[in-house]
């Protein structure tokens, strides 16, 4: 029975019973929970529950070579969360991860439209608690934010599904071509949930206002469920080229100047889903190996770094690279863990990062985009700047920021151990990877000249920075915003907007001014009947005289209808 | 418990002075491989000597310098949404 359900639910229906469970007991729960929906995934491929609706056959357990990946890792994600969370006694941010997880695996697991919707709304209400949960006012404002862009997501697949099922009768969730209005509003939805150039600013400004645990959960699931969703509605795509080359690049250069090393982690997440985006619009065998691939080391790194940063603002109460530094002697392990994670993202060779990324660099060399190619190689050294030095140097090196502390808590450091020992584990014994990605591979990463070129540029441009760094050219970090695309609608669009809506509202407040004069005219010019009528009686009311009025058409109209 | 505050901004001086070391040396052995080694690259300008690693290098400089140019445009104080 249990796993006939598609996998996720599962843990959506085990999240509702959380509030009564004690905490710790409330941690184990969570996990077997966890186990109970990956034991459904053991079904295998196929399509296992249909349901039909109102003529509409939903399709809401079906597994391939494509969602299988995706699946193993959310659910890896989803234990990493619960452990690193294992301090946590707040019932409802627990709640809110584990149905989240949980709508983001059974979204991998529907094979049409209107169940995807389904699950993809669900993961926009469930994750947004995870925001709200920091209780400060600027996280309250950042989640309604949050929701309104995912919720529009929803509404546009929604509609894009809608037109298909009028038009085609099919709203199976397989291959679409970009063509027709359905498609394109798809397109676009998948396109805000993957954070596509100018519909990122949820991304960078929602992320770091969560919790330190809550950020973690975030970064796993709505950007790679966007990924799997490309992946699976538009590979080979061209115009995803551009768009995530565009995605690889630009972030970078915001990362240099953030402050908050969350938000430097979220633009570095951008720039990650970037070489993703791109790999999925070659749509070759080996470049969606490289896709899943990436987003499958990418979840991994990307949540030991968030969880290193967030072990950090759990101890230090801040994650301000202004005002950190020197931590390295009080949270060596972290430190640690940081590094590997740092080192996994950059791509060294013996890390998870470059096993996953050079399958997306050769097939764009073998279809012969060139410019792409090296856009990503530029992206590449960008990579390196801010996830791979800048993360570790100002938290924990730069300078000594007299900082008090110790480490976090065990469950972080734990899951941080986990997370750190999957990324060397992956980089050493690709092949464990290759072996679930959705083609069969036969690729060698570690060939002498591929490292070579690899070290080559990560070592060059590190050395870079420690020139940059010893002549004092290196940037300093300084407490402030940067603006991002997210500034069109926070700012733009009122400085714009607010002085439209004023005007819109003085010509209808002037209208109403006018129409109140009238009808003042008329309940005057009806009084005046009433009071000196040209024949008959004085009339009592203004209800009679309307009454009278309304009678005497009446007897016109039905003059009319007899003649 | 805690170490005398004035000794760790050496500690981190002398750290950064191993980084270095340990860069160049990497450098170097990289340098002397660069002999011996072919590299495949998907133009024929890449497979030029050390061009990866002209390329990371100013890749990176560019990367800071833009990001320095960028901050005269779209840095704010820190309190400007709120």
């Amino acid at each position: 029975m249990i796993s006939h359900m598609p996998p996720g639910l599962i843990m959506i229906l085990a999240a509702f019973l959380l509030p009564v469970i004690p905490h710790v007991w409330r941690q184990i729960y969570m996990l077997g929970a966890i186990a109970l929906s990956a034991y459904g995934l053991f079904l295998g491929a196929g399509t296992h529950l249909v349901w039909t609706v109102l003529g509409l056959d939903l399709i809401l357990y079906q597994a391939d070579a494509l969602s299988l990946p995706f699946a193993i890792i959310f659910h890896l994600a989803a234990v990493l969360n619960v452990i690193y969370s294992w301090h946590d006694r707040d019932w409802q941010q627990h709640c809110a991860s584990l149905s989240y997880a949980g709508a983001a695996i059974a979204a991998l697991h529907a094979g049409d439209l209107v169940s995807l919707f389904v699950w993809w709304e669900a993961t926009a209400v469930t994750s947004v608690f995870l925001i709200l949960a920091s209780g400060t006012e600027r996280a309250r404002k950042a989640a309604m934010r949050y929701l309104l862009f995912q919720v529009t997501s929803g509404v546009l697949l929604l509609a894009g599904a809608a037109i298909l099922a009028s038009t085609s009768g099919d709203i199976r969730f397989t291959k679409m071509d970009l063509g027709d209005a359905a498609t394109w509003l798809i397109f676009i939805a998948f396109g805000i949930k993957a954070a596509f150039p100018f519909l990122n600013g949820w991304l960078q400004d929602a992320y770091p206002e969560a919790t330190p645990t809550g950020t973690v959960a975030l970064s796993a699931f709505t950007t790679k469920l966007a990924i799997y969703a490309l992946a699976r509605g538009f590979p080979g795509t061209d115009i995803l080229i551009w768009i995530g080359a565009a995605m690889t690049a630009l972030p970078v250069f915001f990362a240099v100047i953030e402050n908050d090393l969350r938000r430097v982690l979220a633009f570095s997440l951008n720039n990650q889903l970037g070489f993703m985006v791109v790999a999925v619009g070659i749509g070759t065998e080996l470049a969606l190996n490289g896709a899943v691939a990436h987003a499958f080391v990418h979840i991994i790194y990307k949540a030991l770094l968030f969880m290193s940063m967030g072990a950090v603002l759990h101890q230090v109460g801040t994650i301000k690279a202004s005002e950190l530094g020197g931590l390295y002697k009080k949270m060596p392990f972290t430190m640690v863990c940081c590094i590997i994670g740092a080192m996994s993202i950059s791509a060294f060779p013996l890390f998870s990062g470059f096993v996953a990324k050079s399958l997306t660099m050769s097939a764009l060399g073998d279809a012969g985009i060139v410019w792409a190619y090296f856009v990503l190689l530029f992206a590449s050294a960008g990579v390196l700047e801010h996830s791979g030095i800048k993360i570790p140097y100002f938290a924990f090196f730069a300078h000594d920021s007299k900082i008090e502390t110790g480490e976090a808590p065990i469950g972080m450091r734990v899951a941080m151990g986990i997370a750190a020992f999957l990324c060397v584990g992956i980089g050493v014994f690709p092949s464990l990877l290759y072996s679930i990605l959705p083609y069969a591979v036969d690729y060698h990463p570690y060939d002498a000249g591929h490292v070579t070129s690899q070290m080559q540029l990560l070592i060059f441009a590190m050395l870079a920075f420690v020139v940059l760094v010893r002549l004092k050219l290196y940037p300093p970090e300084i407490p402030s915003v940067v603006l991002n695309s997210d500034w069109f609608y926070r700012r733009l669009a009122p400085m714009v907007g607010l002085p439209l809506l004023r005007m819109v509202m003085l010509v209808w407040s002037g209208l109403l001014h006018q129409m109140r004069g009238l009808v003042d005219a008329i309940w005057d010019m009806l009084d005046r009947i009433m009071h000196s009528p040209l024949a008959g009686p004085t009339v009592s009311g203004r209800a009679v005289l309307i009454q009278a009025g309304l009678l005497a058409l009446l007897l016109l109209i039905a003059y009319a209808a007899a003649g | 418990m805690s170490t005398p505050s004035s000794k760790s901004p050496s500690d981190l001086q002398r750290l950064g002075g191993i980084f270095t070391k340990v860069l160049l040396g990497i450098a170097i052995i990289l340098f002397g491989l660069e002999f011996f080694i072919h590299r495949h690259g998907v133009v024929s300008a890449e497979e030029s000597f050390m061009f990866p690693a002209l390329y990371g290098f100013l890749a990176f400089l560019f990367i800071v310098q833009v990001g320095k140019w960028l901050r005269l445009m779209i840095m704010r104080k820190e309190d400007y949404y709120d």
